[in-house]
C-alpha cells in the first residue's frame, strides 16, 4: 500500500538524537519550574527524574510498535484499529499535534512581548515565523532534520549559562529529600509531563531514517540529554529561589539569566529569548511536517497544499489568543490533553497493537 | 525529404560552396582571388581578419606555387599541415572559414575543397593572479586562450586519467567549453550532471563562464555562488585531484569548480602553501571576519533602537557621547554610512588603479571625517563600518565578498524592525537557505550538515597533508584513497 521512502531523502539514524533532543527541549525549559514546584516544593527534581524514565519506557514502545509494523502511526492505527476508526483516531492525534505547536508558538511570542517588546503584535511576528517555518517544511525532511541539528549545535552555548547562578545558589535548599507524598508527585509530573513532549514525533518520521532499528539507542540517547539538562536547571534554580518566591515567578529561567554580566553585555536575558527562537523553530517545523504528513498519507493530498492550510489555522488561531489569560487556559487543555495522548493513550495503543497480533496469529 | 517541403526554389543555387563564398564576399573582410600564375592555377578565400598572415605566406601559399598538382590531395600531401581537411560539405566549409581556416579550390564553382587552419591565435601572456594574488606559490594565472588554460593544467597532471569533454554552446558565441575531470577518481555522476546541464542549456551568447555558473547553477535565483570561480591553474590541478568537475570556458580566464560546499569559500588555495598552523589559523580568521562583517552593523542598529538596556554603563557612556549630537536614528545613520562604502568601492572598482587610489583617500580620510565633525554620524559607527566592510574583503572568493555585502541589508532593515529577535529571524532565513541549497546535487552546507567530522579536515581547518589521506566524502570519489596514511604516518620509537 505504501511506497518506500526514496533512499535520498532518508536521514542517518544518529540525527535522530537531535530530533528527539531539540524537539524535547524547547519553551518549557524557560518556566517549567512552577508547575513541578507548586505541588512538590524542593523534591521537584525527583519528579523530573520519574518523567525521564517514564518517557524512556514510551519511546521503548514505540520502537516496539515501529520496528514491527515498519511503517509509521498512521498504518499503525489502520492496522490496529481498521481503516475507519484508525484514520480517525489519526487525525485526532494530527489535531493534537496542530494546537501543540500553536501553544509553542504563542507561548514564545508571548515571552518576547513579556520580555522584550511589550508593544509587538503577534500577528506579523507570527506570519514571518510561520514563513520561515514554510520554507523549511517546503524543503522536506532532511531539510527539517538539518534545522534541528543546526538548532541544538548553535544555541548549545546558553548550557554553560545555567551555571552561571551557581555561586549565588545555596543547595540546602534541596533537603530534606522525600519530603512529599507519591500524590503530590504525581500531580506534579501531569503538570509539567508538557515540557518533556516532543518525542511522540518519531511516529511520524521512523520511516525516514536509514536503518530505522538501529536509531533507538539514539533516541534513548536524546531523552537522557533532554532529562540532564530539565534536572541541571531544576537544581540550580531550587538553590537559587526562594521556594516561596519562586511560586510566583513564571519564568524562572529567564530570571535566572537577568545576573549574568559580562564586559560588555548586561541584561543577558534578552540575549537568551533571542537565541530562543532558533531553538524553537525546528520544533514548530517538525510538528507542522508531521501534521502535513500525517494527512497527505490518508487523504493522499498534496504534501504541500495541506502545510499551507495547516499553516493559515495555526497563524489564525495565534492571531485569536490575545490575552494572557486565553493563552494561559489554552495552554492548560492542550497540557492536560497532552499528558493523557503520552501518557495514558500511547501505552493503550501499545497494548491493543499488540493484542491484536496476538490475537490474529492465534486466529 | 527537404527538398520537396523547400520554400524558394532559389535555394537550390545558394547550397553551392560558390553560393557561400558569394554571401561571404558580402563581409568586407572575406578575401577571394584567384591564382593563375604558378603550376597550378587555384582559388584560396579566406577571413582576413580570423587568419594568421604569417601562416598564410609562410607555410601556404609557397607550396601552392612551387608544386605542380592536378588534385586537392596532392596539394594536401604538397602541404605542411597534419590537418588538411577535404570535404564538400557545406556546413563544415561554413564553420571552418568562420573558424580561421583557409578555402583551397581548384576552380571558383567546384563544390569539393579543401582547407586548411591557419587562424590567428591572438592570447594575453601568462600573468600573475590578481584577485586570488598569494605571496607564496606559483603566480601563474588563466588567459582568455582555452588552449593555454589547458595546457596550463594539463602541464600540472600529466597523466591519463585527466579526461577533458568538449562543449560548444551558444547559437550565437559557439563558445567552446570544456569540462575536466579526473577518470578513476571523479564521481561520474556529477560529471554526468554538469554535461547534461550544459547540454540543455540554452542561451545565445557565452561571453564569460560566469554566465555558464548562472545558467547552471542549481537554485538560480540564490545570492551564494554555487560554483567557485578560479584563475588559478593550481587551484583547478589541486581540486581535480581531489576529485570535482572543473568548467573552462573558451574566452573566459576563469574556471568553475564544482561541486563546492559553502566553507569552500573561505579556503585560499595560499593556505596549502603555508604551514597547517597558519592556514587554519587564517581560514578561522576570514570566517570570523565574515560573520563580523554581517553581524556588527545590525547588532549596532537593534542595540541603539531598542536595547540599550544590553550595554554595561561605562560602555554606554562612549556610546551616548558619540551619538550626543547625531540627528538621526540609528537605521538611517548605518544605511548612509553603508551606502556610502558602498559607493566608494563601487567607484574605486570602475575607476582606473591610479584614480581609485585618491578615491579611497578622498572617500575614506576627507568625507569619514567630515561627516563626524559635521555631527551626520558617530565615529564609533564609523569604525563599525569602515571594519565591516573590510572584513568582508577577507574573503579569498571574491564573488563571496559581494555576497555578503548584500547580505547584510536584509539584516540591518530586520534589525531596525525588531531588534536583536529580527536579527535572528534573518538568520534563521539564511540558515534555511544555506541547509537547502545544493550544489551540483550535493548538500551545500556540507560537512557541517549533513554532518560529516571526517571532512573537517579541510574545511574550517587545514590538517597537515600528512592527515589527509583520504579524498573529501562530499565528492562522492570513486577511489576515496589519496596516498597509503601507514606509509606517511611511520611511528618511529625515541633513539630508533
Amino acid at each position: 500500500m505504501k511506497t518506500a521512502i526514496k533512499n535520498e531523502f532518508l536521514v542517518s539514524p544518529f540525527l535522530v538524537f537531535f530530533l528527539m533532543h531539540g524537539m524535547q527541549y524547547g519553551v518549557g525549559v524557560l518556566g517549567f519550574q512552577r508547575d513541578i514546584v507548586k505541588f512538590v516544593g524542593h523534591d521537584a527534581w525527583i519528579s523530573i527524574l520519574i518523567i525521564g524514565i517514564l518517557v524512556h519506557i514510551i519511546i521503548w514502545m514505540m520502537y516496539s510498535m515501529l520496528n514491527k509494523d515498519k511503517g509509521d502511526l498512521i498504518t499503525i492505527h489502520q492496522r490496529t484499529f481498521g481503516k475507519w476508526l484508525g484514520n480517525l483516531l489519526s487525525l485526532l492525534f494530527i489535531v493534537y499535534v496542530l494546537a501543540e505547536s500553536i501553544t509553542v508558538l504563542r507561548s514564545y511570542i508571548e515571552i518576547v512581548q513579556v520580555w522584550m517588546f511589550p508593544l509587538l503584535k503577534t500577528w506579523p511576528f507570527a506570519l514571518v515565523f510561520l514563513l520561515s517555518v514554510y520554507y523549511v517544511v517546503s524543503g522536506g525532511f532532511r531539510i527539517v532534520t538539518g534545522v534541528c541539528f543546526l538548532s541544538v549545535l548553535l544555541p548549545s552555548y546558553l548550557i554553560l549559562t545555567f551555571f552561571v547562578p551557581i555561586p549565588f545558589s545555596n543547595f540546602r535548599n534541596l533537603l530534606p529529600i522525600f519530603d512529599h507524598s507519591i500524590y503530590e508527585i504525581a500531580k506534579s509530573i501531569k503538570g509539567a509531563a508538557i515540557s518533556f513532549s516532543g518525542f511522540e514525533y518519531l511516529l511520524f518520521y521512523y520511516s525516514f531514517i536509514k536503518r530505522p532499528a538501529s536509531s533507538q539507542k539514539w533516541a534513548h540517547y536524546g531523552n537522557l540529554v533532554t532529562i540532564t539538562l530539565y534536572l541541571l536547571v531544576m537544581i540550580v534554580t531550587l538553590g537559587f529561589f526562594d521556594q516561596g518566591y519562586l511560586k510566583k515567578v513564571l519564568w524562572p529561567t529567564l530570571m535566572m539569566w537577568k545576573i549574568i554580566e559580562l564586559p560588555f553585555v548586561e541584561r543577558f536575558e534578552l540575549i537568551g529569548v533571542t537565541s530562543w527562537v532558533v531553538v524553537m523553530l525546528p520544533i514548530v517545523c517538525l510538528m507542522l511536517w508531521s501534521a502535513s504528513r500525517g494527512i497527505k498519507e490518508m487523504f493522499k493530498l498534496q504534501q504541500k497544499k495541506v502545510l499551507v492550510f495547516l499553516l493559515l489555522i495555526c497563524f489564525l488561531i495565534c492571531c485569536l489568543l490575545m490575552e494572557r489569560e486565553t493563552i494561559h487556559q489554552y495552554n492548560k487543555w492542550v497540557a492536560t490533553v497532552g499528558f493523557y495522548t503520552l501518557f495514558g493513550y500511547i501505552p493503550f495503543l501499545f497494548v491493543c497493537y499488540h493484542l491484536r497480533f496476538k490475537v490474529r496469529k492465534k486466529g | 525529404m527537404r527538398m520537396w517541403f523547400r520554400k524558394h526554389p532559389a535555394e537550390h543555387d545558394q547550397n553551392t560552396v560558390f553560393a557561400l563564398i558569394n554571401r561571404y564576399k558580402q563581409s568586407g573582410d572575406f578575401v577571394h582571388f584567384h591564382h593563375p600564375q604558378s603550376p597550378q592555377a587555384y582559388w584560396i578565400s579566406y577571413f582576413g581578419t580570423l587568419i594568421d598572415v604569417e601562416i598564410l605566406h609562410r607555410d601556404i601559399l609557397p607550396f601552392l606555387n612551387k608544386t605542380a598538382f592536378t588534385t586537392l590531395e596532392e596539394a594536401k600531401a604538397a602541404l605542411p599541415f597534419e590537418d588538411v581537411l577535404i570535404t564538400s560539405d557545406l556546413q563544415q566549409i561554413q564553420d571552418q572559414l568562420l573558424l580561421g581556416s583557409v578555402l583551397i579550390q581548384l576552380d571558383e564553382k567546384d563544390s569539393i575543397c579543401a582547407l586548411v587552419r591557419a587562424e590567428m591565435k591572438k592570447a594575453r601572456e601568462v600573468t600573475i593572479p590578481e584577485e586570488e594574488y598569494s605571496v607564496v606559490g606559483p603566480k601563474e594565472a588563466f588567459v582568455e586562450s582555452i588552449t593555454t588554460n589547458l595546457n596550463l593544467v594539463r602541464k600540472r597532471l600529466p597523466i591519463s586519467e585527466l579526461k577533458v569533454k568538449e562543449f560548444t554552446i551558444g547559437a550565437l558565441s559557439k563558445t567552446k567549453v570544456a569540462v575536466l575531470y579526473m577518470e578513476g577518481i571523479t564521481n561520474e555522476e556529477n560529471v554526468n550532471t554538469v554535461c547534461q546541464r550544459l547540454t540543455d542549456l540554452q542561451f545565445h551568447q557565452i561571453l564569460d563562464s560566469s554566465f555558464i555558473a548562472q545558467l547552471i547553477a542549481d537554485n538560480g535565483n540564490s545570492i551564494f555562488p554555487q560554483l567557485i570561480d578560479t584563475e588559478r591553474p593550481d587551484r583547478v590541478a589541486g581540486v581535480l585531484a581531489e576529485g570535482s568537475v572543473v568548467i573552462l570556458a573558451d574566452g573566459s580566464s576563469h574556471a568553475l569548480i564544482g561541486p563546492i560546499s559553502v566553507m569552500e569559500l573561505f579556503n585560499a588555495f595560499e593556505d596549502y602553501y603555508v604551514n597547517w598552523q597558519t592556514a587554519s589559523a587564517l581560514r578561522v580568521i576570514r570566517i570570523l571576519a565574515v560573520s563580523f562583517s554581517i553581524l556588527v552593523t545590525p547588532i549596532y542598529v537593534a542595540v541603539l533602537t531598542y536595547h540599550y538596556q544590553l550595554i554595561p554603563k561605562d560602555l554606554m557612556v562612549t556610546l551616548v557621547a558619540s551619538r550626543r549630537n547625531i540627528p538621526l536614528p540609528p537605521i538611517l545613520e548605518a544605511i548612509i554610512l553603508e551606502l556610502t562604502i558602498e559607493l566608494l568601492r563601487e567607484a574605486g572598482a570602475r575607476l582606473p588603479s591610479k584614480v581609485g587610489q585618491t578615491i579611497g583617500i578622498v572617500g575614506g580620510i576627507v568625507i569619514g571625517t567630515a561627516a563626524v565633525d559635521a555631527g551626520l554620524t558617530s565615529n564609533v559607527l564609523l569604525i563599525i563600518i569602515a571594519l565591516a566592510a573590510l572584513a568582508s574583503f577577507t574573503t579569498p572568493v571574491y564573488r563571496m565578498g559581494n555576497t555578503i555585502r548584500l547580505l547584510r541589508f536584509p539584516f540591518l532593515l530586520l534589525a531596525d524592525l525588531w531588534g536583536l529577535l529580527g536579527i535572528a529571524i534573518a538568520f534563521i532565513f539564511l540558515m534555511v537557505h544555506l541547509l537547502r541549497l545544493t550544489s551540483l546535487g550535493r548538500p551545500y552546507l556540507e560537512p557541517i550538515y549533513p554532518p560529516r567530522l571526517k571532512d573537517f579536515k579541510d574545511i574550517i581547518i587545514r590538517l597537515p597533508f600528512s592527515s589527509q589521506s583520504k579524498r573529501p566524502i562530499n565528492l562522492q570519489t570513486k577511489n576515496q584513497i589519496r596516498f597509503s596514511e601507514k606509509q606517511a604516518k611511520e611511528v618511529h620509537d625515541i633513539d630508533e
